[in-house]
């Protein structure tokens, strides 16, 4: 934090390419009241006072508790199970194998490729192989103890190399690849012909645990009707229906599933509440009684989803002023036991793509070639987590940046900007990218707030006795708003009252990102009422509009723009009806603060909204708003890898300073700025939020943080060994905020969720390279991998 | 290889039959007694009691001897430092006494778990743990420190040299034994004492290597009149570097001899290779550099700084 | 297993209840008195989400048996407010700060902060973050939470 606590939060607005929204916002005359407002989140009560209940918070009574039994293989036959000692335990109502499952034996995010309970064979350490459910958590696990397993062990895989070799041991009936994706754009044969420097380096990064706070709870309540409903902290109730249903063998309409306050979610729990729920429902289906399964943070660990692993092998080619002209890259990206969230998603949806279409990073670059394997290996599997592929191929492309810059004997932050993206600039995937594009805007502001020249100037030792080096490092990094698949639309419902009341109905979930503060300030702000006339109805299958999931840095966007369509629908019969009462043309209504008025006779008469609600009722106006939005079609080449993936990206730089010491490894994060073109802050302190937090994360992967895994078997699953940034561990930390508008956005807003983490991982690692010399290509950067990438040079610098 | 169901399944229950809570030391030595080994002493019970959760240990009785009279005390009487083994990682790190005359264990007791931790956590907990990484037993040790223990036959002091036998295992038998004192002499003028440790985050950790070091220099001849070093987790238990330390002894200060200590120190330690914790020629490196650093401090505390 | 007798006091209250001997402090305050304010996220000690103060201590209520806060004081986040009900500053300066975004941590974090500024009430920046740095948070990366306890600081 900087000396002067006081010092405000830098907006700056840039060009607005255009300043008329079109057909999706109408900005009134008095401005913006709302939209743009730091106001205090609308769950921030009931949490600072422990009001707010959890899922753990809930009341258990009546609850049958479940437990699932854990494979001790990473790959092996099931030859026979028995559960019959445990079923004879007093207080045990039900044990299930995999024959008892009603439905399909199968879930996933995006293939239902991992049983609910195993029945042939078992693909890592922890996997499922038998469900009890009993009248109490103790009873449960004992139960457990009492099933006996035969198993037939099997050669496993653990690097995606080898699992992709001939006769490698065979994890699915499919094979172990899972895809080939490819990327071809140019000629990257005739780009490296151009190189004056041509570099190949190996990044490798590995299994990243999320770490929500909040151990996963999830559970299924079987309702009178035959319906199934299913709660937990969930980020996509949605994906959870849609599981649950063929789970149970029913139609999707038979299941409801509903959000629980989530304790953090970071694109975990996209993943986990699926396999939960699955779980519960398929116990509760054969108790006929409410069934709850909560996870321990060890098994939260085990069990479910993490940050893929990658392996990612670049030759990036540059002229001798640092003009890129060929990128190529193969990432083997490690998908784990299950295919969760890695597959495609035609067009361009899944992690795996993403990573691909990410991989040559935010520059124009003429000639790129990436062949991406994703493949199956007998780990625990990988899913969704913040920046979902991107941050991994940015640590590659970012380092390689650095890389080449060293040895053209270039500032890293010229090379930059010598390739950067700008208006009109055209992506790997021959993408132009027509509009809100800030990335050198966030470099040159960056560059101004961190002092970026002066910095690198004194760069070195920071004392006498020359243990210690300070150095500087930058990264920049660009993410998609959206996810890429066909489906990827938005639904929100608005309802009026005679009151002015409203009640907006979105299935966005919360997690902490303050969705549940800043959709209703959209609404708010569209209908010209206040933040407190809106109330949300939490998400829940039963209530609310398909929203698709809470993922992708997509929420304030889709939502947004659906609800403003909501909206529109309703103030039609509004305008309609306070127009008849003012006299006025409709196009002259101006809907703010709970008054309509005449635009041009602003300190004329001026209605209340809520006069205005009550009239539109009386005449039988409609009052009920319903809003679709779907962003501009995606497109990709399956077999090139070109088109438009992604409607809109978000930018960012950021800047790092740290202390080296360079005698035994340790790394001080000393200072940081990080900036961002975000479209539009709908809500400044909450998007500040999640750059600190993302900073943070990003920190963490640069410097501790990895799921260490010795024969498919975690050995820090608890938080004691899988280590997360304390507060000690955080910088001074400057974020700002430049907004350059997203013409598909509301009031011009673009994603921010998972931006903030991408380019800090980097912009560490560069940082700790420039201090001391030494580049830890493989991540973490602990203090024992910075020491032998010291040793390796043959000792720090001594300028 | 199969993994043992316990690493695979867990739960959020502590489990044991009883709790009790003696008011005195006899009543707590007869509580023990009673159990014939099956119960377990605790003081604030942060690292007994996450071991009991999902029964990945087992005992029928906690005796939590924290609220027993006069065990909790830091002062000093004549030479010596006298600690309550039931003094708090807090307490001990913000004792001015502590801080004036055992810096190395006030720094030490500062690294200890969290705030949280320290707030409950005991000194004597820490030595009885036995655990070779323990931010309090390290200076302890090289403080030659001593301990009191009661038990079945009555009362016995053992020092530290004595007292770390393995990985967990102490002299003391925390479920027939209780420890009742910890001394030490203070440190004085032309000693000088300092704490190191190496971990992978700023806070909340264990360390991948700690060290504390005393010297006292003889002013006339500038000269090593008493050195101490310990360190963890090199091996088994908390180790002096009694080869290093003799090396120094009676030696003209000097950068050389220091760095040939260090050289010694390192080649006599053979820390575990350890995926969580850094390989083994990684810490023998550190073992150098800390005990290059540490003696340079210590140096410098002792009034006596290398020129 | 027998059940023992706590008597204490919570949140200004006195208490007396039949505990099972190995309950732990944060059970007894969540299952036995409701209150759920209390959260836990590793059951080791290990993420001080379980905090609560002990006779205005700091302690991780998941490895401390309940017993042992038999005759002594605890205070959770539901006892943070005034006695009028109005929110302590350490709560407005929270929400003010944008220092709570999943609240998971947040009982954690502002009842170790309510301790230190009872000890210290004018904290240096370096001081909050000792404090307060047994308590992880992985949502706000921190920044917020130390201006919240700075700015609770200067409310006093």
């Amino acid at each position: 934090m900087s000396q002067n606590s006081e010092e405000k939060r830098q907006v700056k607005t840039l060009e607005r390419e255009r300043l008329d929204l079109g057909r999706l916002v109408k900005v009134g005359e008095a401005g913006l009241r709302i939209v743009g407002d730091s106001v205090r989140r609308t769950d921030d009560v009931l949490k600072a006072t422990g009001k707010l209940k959890y899922a753990a918070d809930y009341p258990q009574e009546g609850f049958l508790h479940g437990k699932i039994l854990r494979s001790p293989y990473p790959h092996a036959l099931i030859r026979s199970i028995d559960v019959s000692k445990a079923r004879e335990l007093p207080g045990v109502v039900c044990a299930l194998t995999g024959g008892d499952v009603p439905g399909r034996n199968g879930f996933g995010a995006i293939l239902p490729d991992q049983p609910v309970i195993c029945q042939d064979k078992v693909r890592y350490i922890g996997d499922g192989v038998a469900l009890v459910a009993a009248e109490s958590e103790r009873i449960a696990q004992k139960a457990l103890e009492l099933i006996r397993v035969e198993y037939e062990e099997l050669p496993a895989v653990f690097d995606p190399r080898d699992a992709l070799a001939e006769g490698a041991p065979k994890i699915h009936e499919t094979g172990n690849q899972i895809s080939l994706d490819k990327l071809r754009k140019g000629d990257v044969e005739a780009g490296f012909a151009q190189a004056d420097v041509i570099l190949e380096r190996t990044y490798q990064v590995p299994f990243l645990e999320h770490a929500y706070m909040e151990p996963d709870c999830c559970w299924a309540i079987p309702q009178p009707d035959g319906t199934m409903m299913v709660e937990g902290p969930m980020q996509a109730p949605f994906a959870v229906r849609r599981n649950v249903a063929p789970v149970l063998g029913v139609p999707i309409n038979m299941v409801r599933a509903r959000q629980i306050h989530m304790g953090g979610g970071f694109g975990g729990k996209e993943d986990s509440p699926i396999d939960l729920c699955c779980r519960a429902a398929v116990l509760a289906k054969h108790t006929g009684r409410p069934v709850r399964i909560s996870l321990e943070r060890e098994e939260v660990t085990l069990q479910t989803c993490k940050r893929h692993p990658m392996i990612m092998e670049l030759k990036v080619g540059v002229t001798k002023d640092g003009k890129l002209t060929a990128f190529k890259s193969t990432v083997y990206d490690e998908q784990g036991a299950y295919a969760s969230l890695g597959p495609k998603i035609p067009p361009a949806g899944g992690s795996h793509v993403h990573a691909m279409v990410m991989s040559p990073g935010p520059y124009e670059i003429e000639n790129c070639w990436v062949d991406a394997y994703l493949c199956y290996t007998n780990h625990p599997y990988g899913g969704a987590m913040r920046g979902f592929g991107a941050p991994q191929v940015h640590i590659a492309h970012e380092q390689m940046m650095d890389e080449l810059a060293a040895e053209l004997g270039m500032d890293p932050v010229d090379i930059r900007r010598k390739n950067a993206f700008k208006l009109g600039s055209k992506t790997a995937t021959s993408q132009v990218l027509d509009q809100s594009v800030g990335l050198r805007e966030t470099l040159d502001a960056c560059e101004e707030r961190f002092g970026w020249s002066q910095r690198s100037d004194s760069a070195g030792w920071v004392d006498a006795a020359k243990t210690k080096r300070r150095g500087v490092g930058v990264a920049m990094g660009w993410y998609r708003t959206s996810i890429g698949t066909g489906g990827d639309a938005c639904g929100a419902n608005v309802h009026v009252h005679e009151d002015g009341s409203v009640i907006l109905y979105s299935g966005i979930t919360e997690m902490g990102q303050g969705a549940f503060t800043v959709l209703p300030q959209i609404c708010a702000e569209a209908l010209g009422v206040e933040l407190e006339d809106v109330r949300l109805v939490k998400p829940d299958t039963d209530l609310v509009p398909e929203s698709g999931p809470t993922v992708g840095s997509r929420s304030t966007t889709l939502m947004g723009n659906a609800i403003i369509l909501a909206c529109r629908q309703v103030r039609e019969s509004l305008d309609q009806k306070a127009a008849e009462m003012l006299g006025v043309e409709p196009e002259r209504l101006v809907f703010c603060g709970r008054k309509v008025f005449d635009r041009d006779n602003p300190d004329g008469k001026a209605l209340e909204f809520r006069q205005v609600a009550a009239a539109a009722m009386a005449s039988g106006m409609r009052l009920i708003g319903q809003g679709w939005w779907a962003p501009p079609k995606a497109s990709l080449d399956p077999e090139t890898g070109q088109g438009s993936p992604y409607f809109v990206y978000t930018y960012s730089t950021h800047m790092a300073e740290v202390e080296v010491d360079v005698q035994t490894g340790e790394v001080t994060v000393t200072d940081y700025v990080a900036a961002f073109d975000v479209g539009k802050a709908i809500n400044p302190k909450a998007l500040e939020g999640q750059i600190e937090g993302g900073v943070a994360m990003g920190l963490g992967y640069a410097l501790m943080e990895k799921v260490v895994l010795e024969n498919g078997m975690p050995q820090n699953m608890s938080l004691q060994n899988y280590l997360i940034p304390t507060m000690l561990d955080m910088p001074d930390l400057k974020p700002l905020v430049l907004e350059q508008t997203n013409q598909h956005g509301p009031y011009g807003a673009k994603g921010i969720g998972e931006m903030p983490n991408i380019p800090a991982t980097p912009a560490v690692i560069n940082a700790v390279a420039n201090a001391c010399g030494g580049r830890v290509r493989s991540l973490p950067a602990n203090p024992e991998a910075v020491f032998w990438a010291i040793r390796e040079l043959g000792g720090p610098p001594q300028d | 290889m199969a993994q043992p169901f316990n690493k695979l399944h867990w739960s959020r229950f502590v489990e044991y039959d009883q709790y009790l809570v003696p008011d005195s030391l006899d009543q707590a030595l007869a509580m023990l007694a009673e159990f014939n080994g099956s119960a377990r002493v605790i003081a604030g019970g942060t690292d007994v009691v996450p071991e009991l959760r999902g029964r990945r240990a087992k005992v029928a009785a906690l005796v939590d001897i924290s609220r027993l009279p006069d065990m909790d005390g830091i002062e000093q009487e004549g030479g010596f430092i006298r600690l309550g083994p039931l003094a708090t990682h807090a307490r001990v790190a913000a004792s001015q006494l502590i801080r004036d005359k055992a810096a190395p264990l006030a720094e030490g007791c500062s690294w200890v778990g969290s705030p949280q931790i320290r707030n409950v956590a005991t000194v004597g907990g820490n030595l009885v743990s036995g655990q070779p990484a323990a931010d309090a037993s390290v200076p302890l040790f090289a403080l030659d420190a001593e301990v009191t223990i009661a038990g079945p036959q009555g009362e016995r002091r053992t020092p530290l040299s004595d007292f770390f036998l393995d990985v967990g295992k102490t002299a003391i038998d925390p479920s027939r034994e209780i420890m009742t004192g910890i001394s030490f002499p203070a440190l004085g003028e032309n000693q000088g004492g300092c704490y190191q440790r190496l971990a992978q985050r700023k806070a909340l950790v264990l360390p991948m290597l700690a060290c504390a070091t005393l010297v006292k220099v003889d002013p006339q001849n500038k000269t090593f009149a008493g050195v101490a070093l310990s360190l963890g987790p090199v091996a088994p238990t908390p180790m002096r570097e009694r080869v290093a330390e003799q090396m120094l002894l009676g030696q003209p200060i000097g950068k050389e001899i220091i760095a040939k200590a260090a050289e010694s120190a390192s080649s006599q330690c053979s820390p575990r290779d350890s995926l969580l914790r850094g390989s083994c020629d990684y810490r023998q490196a550190m073992v150098r550099v800390f005990v290059e650093r540490g003696l340079t401090r210590s140096l410098a505390l002792a009034g006596h700084a290398l020129s | 297993m027998k059940s023992v007798e706590l008597s204490c006091k919570v949140n200004g209250r006195p208490v007396s209840l039949p505990v099972e001997p190995d309950t732990m402090l944060v059970d007894f305050l969540r299952g036995h008195l409701g209150l759920t304010g209390t959260k836990t996220g590793c059951r080791e000690g290990e993420c001080g989400t379980c905090t609560v103060l002990l006779d205005g201590m700091p302690v991780n209520s998941c490895i401390l048996p309940a017993l042992k806060a038999a005759g002594r004081e605890i205070t959770t986040i539901e006892g943070l407010a005034r006695p009028d009900g109005s929110l302590d500053d350490i709560q407005e300066a929270f929400m003010d700060a944008g220092a709570i975004q999943c609240g998971y941590c947040s009982p954690g974090m502002m009842l170790t902060a309510k301790s230190l500024l009872e000890k210290n009430p004018n904290p240096s920046e370096d001081e909050i973050k000792h404090a307060l740095s047994g308590v992880l948070c992985r949502c706000t990366g921190y920044r917020k939470i130390v201006q919240a306890v700075r700015d609770a600081s200067c409310r006093k």
